[in-house]
């Protein structure tokens, strides 16, 4: 009955794992050479996407993200990797902003168009974990997170959410509904030429946010405190190599 | 005041773990007088000793096999509303987080998730890991009502005083509540057994992260791992993830927890999700180029360099010994 399912992905970019972090007061800060990437968890998500299309269940995947300029990349990358259209909801740079405010500004987006809107279960960044649950709710969806895995069996689909190393939980979902997809092993795709090349000419849709919300709190970042007093082994390598060797051997594992 | 405490559940009974959250609501409830209630989310789980019979019960009319996140977040905000909860807090893992934060939406609350420390001297201010863990957020507090997920190891559990003697092992006040018919799912569990033990016998575990790079790259950990007689390899998620290592072997939240005498990261980063799994651990050795990476803020000694220039080095020491 919704075949071709209507899809939206939403996409975040983040600094990768490489990025060096400062605090420009209290505020977090990277630097120009920061390279950024989709959030793996956002990758995994438009896979699942893309493998309904293979299968011939959509031909319609809307990529969304909130953010500054930059977030045009990760956009761009989403198409070539097989996305139908993509839309910027141009908002400041930060990083960090509040999880209530982006779902709002995403569910503003979505309206009631979409079948299945899909997200990553996490932003590596901020970690909030909160953000499908609240575009959820927001729009009176069912949901799931920490999806592992999607099954269809004509219209409905089922999906299997992991709970921990030994147990998961699988049921049907009702449609509308929304998936925050966590990594497994599949694999994210690499662009292929001929998608590169058709993205290049697409366009990207530019959405104006809502205007900020109510719900808002005062916060600051500082350095983590450390739990243990790391201490580090100095020298040149070869000493640090000696060293170690040592504290192996006290701890009797040598 | 009022707060609201969500019990996890794990395995079909209650995680041992909630009674971390008694802690933590003793820390926000400081010396203001206050109600503790404590909510079970399912009616048909095993209720073990675990948790404080002395507080308010709240059990949820819904069977774990009907779970509906949707449904569920929204009895709950209906009790929180007869309650009056000021704080309604879970611990952070992958039961709790799936619905918890829709409560924040039903009930008009901020919604703060991942909070490992919660400071309450003239502010209340909830403190969680952002930025990959490098940075800490801290957040003030108003008087808008705030749900809370609290992550797991963050508190120590609560101990019910003996001298109290409100304390008995019969749950005080059971109250049901029923959600729709309608909101009910059919939800099926699924159970894969680990049977790989090597992770629990080891006396020492080399754990391996993304910046091995490669599966061929691996024999650098296993050759590393053969100078010590009773050892293991284990990896990150996405070492696993990305079929270089067994599920088995994956250490963390969604995977094993891990108590051997050493336990040496090599390029591991040192997520909070990782960091769940290796509490257990005695001794924490890291080696990672990025002296900013979380993992030394947990880690007894700190090795700054490339694994694949240190640990080859480290082997021919070993050989020439
Ligand atoms: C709900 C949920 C559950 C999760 N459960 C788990 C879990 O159980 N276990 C788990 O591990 N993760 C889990 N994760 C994933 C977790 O958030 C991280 O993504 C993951 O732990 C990172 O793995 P990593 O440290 O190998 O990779 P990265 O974070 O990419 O870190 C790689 C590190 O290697 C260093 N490095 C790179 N190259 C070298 C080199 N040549 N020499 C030295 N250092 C180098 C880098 O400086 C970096 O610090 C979970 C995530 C979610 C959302
Ligand atoms: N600024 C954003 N733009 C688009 N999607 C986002 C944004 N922030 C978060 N998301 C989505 O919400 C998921 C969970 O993020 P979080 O709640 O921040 O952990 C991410 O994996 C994304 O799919």
């Amino acid at each position: 009955m919704s075949i071709p399912y209507k899809i939206l992905v939403c996409i975040k970019q983040v600094p990768d794992a490489n990025a060096k972090i400062y605090l420009e007061k209290t505020k977090p800060h990277y630097d120009e050479k920061t390279v950024y990437v989709i959030n793996r968890y956002d990758e995994y998500a438009l896979e699942e996407a893309l493998q309904l299309k293979d299968k011939g269940l959509t031909h319609y995947i809307h990529t969304i993200s909130a953010g500054p300029d930059r977030i045009q990349k990760a956009l761009r990358r989403s198409l070539e990797m097989g996305a139908d259209e993509a839309y910027h909801i141009v908002t400041g740079d930060d990083d960090c902003a509040i999880p209530y405010y982006v779902a709002q500004c995403i569910t503003d987006f979505a309206k009631n168009e979409y079948d299945i809107i899909l997200t990553g279960v996490m932003s590596q960044d901020a970690m909030n974990q909160q953000t499908g649950q609240l575009i959820a709710s927001m729009l009176g969806y069912n949901y799931a997170t920490g999806v592992t895995g999607i099954q269809t069996n004509d219209d409905v689909i089922t999906v299997t959410r992991e709970l921990d190393a030994q147990t998961s939980m699988q049921y049907a979902l009702k449609i509308p509904c929304v998936i925050a997809v966590q990594s497994s092993s599949i694999i994210p795709r690499y662009p292929s030429l001929s998608n590169v090349l058709r993205a290049k000419k697409q366009h990207i849709g530019m959405i104006k946010p809502i205007m900020s919300s109510q719900v808002q709190y005062h916060s600051f970042y500082t350095i983590p405190q450390k739990t243990t007093e790391c201490e580090f082994i100095q020298g040149r390598t070869d000493q640090k190599v000696v060293e170690l060797y040592k504290i192996l051997h006290r701890n009797a594992v040598v | 005041m009022c707060i609201l405490i969500i019990a996890d559940i794990k395995n079909n009974q209650i995680n041992p773990a909630t009674a971390e959250l008694f802690t933590a609501a003793n820390t926000i409830a400081k010396d203001i007088i206050t109600t503790v209630y404590l909510l079970i989310p399912c009616n048909d789980v095993k209720i073990t000793s675990n948790y404080r019979p002395d507080v308010k019960t709240i059990v949820i009319g819904m069977s774990i096999y009907n779970y509906n996140a949707q449904g569920l977040s929204k009895a709950i905000a209906s009790i929180a509303h007869d309650i009056k909860a000021h704080y309604i807090i879970g611990l952070h893992t992958p039961f709790t987080i799936d619905f918890l934060p829709s409560i924040s939406i039903e009930y008009n609350a901020h919604c703060i998730t991942q909070v490992h420390t919660i400071q309450h001297d003239e502010h209340l201010t909830f403190v969680r890991g952002s930025c990959s863990g490098k940075l800490d957020q801290y957040i003030d507090i108003d008087n808008k009502p705030v749900v809370a997920s609290i992550a797991p190891g963050s508190f120590d559990e609560y101990v019910a005083d003996d001298t109290d003697n409100s304390i008995n092992d019969t749950i005080n006040e059971v109250t049901q509540i029923t959600i729709a018919a309608a909101e009910k799912q059919l939800c099926t569990f699924i159970t894969k057994e680990n049977k790989d033990s090597s992770l629990d016998e080891a006396d020492i575990i080399i754990g391996v992260g993304k910046g091995i790079g490669s599966k061929d790259n691996l024999t650098l950990i296993y050759n590393f791992a053969k100078i010590f007689p009773h050892s293991a390899v284990a990896g990150s998620r996405i070492v696993c993830d990305y079929g270089w290592l067994p599920y088995s072997k994956q250490v963390g939240i969604t995977g094993k927890s891990i108590a051997p005498r050493v336990y040496i990261a090599c390029a591991i980063s040192g997520s909070s999700q990782h960091i769940a799994g290796i509490k257990g651990a005695k001794t924490i050795i890291a080696i990672n180029k990025d002296n900013d990476a979380p993992i030394f803020n947990i880690s007894h000694y700190g090795v700054v360099e490339d694994i694949f220039t240190f640990i080859p080095q480290f082997l021919e020491y070993v050989k020439r010994l």
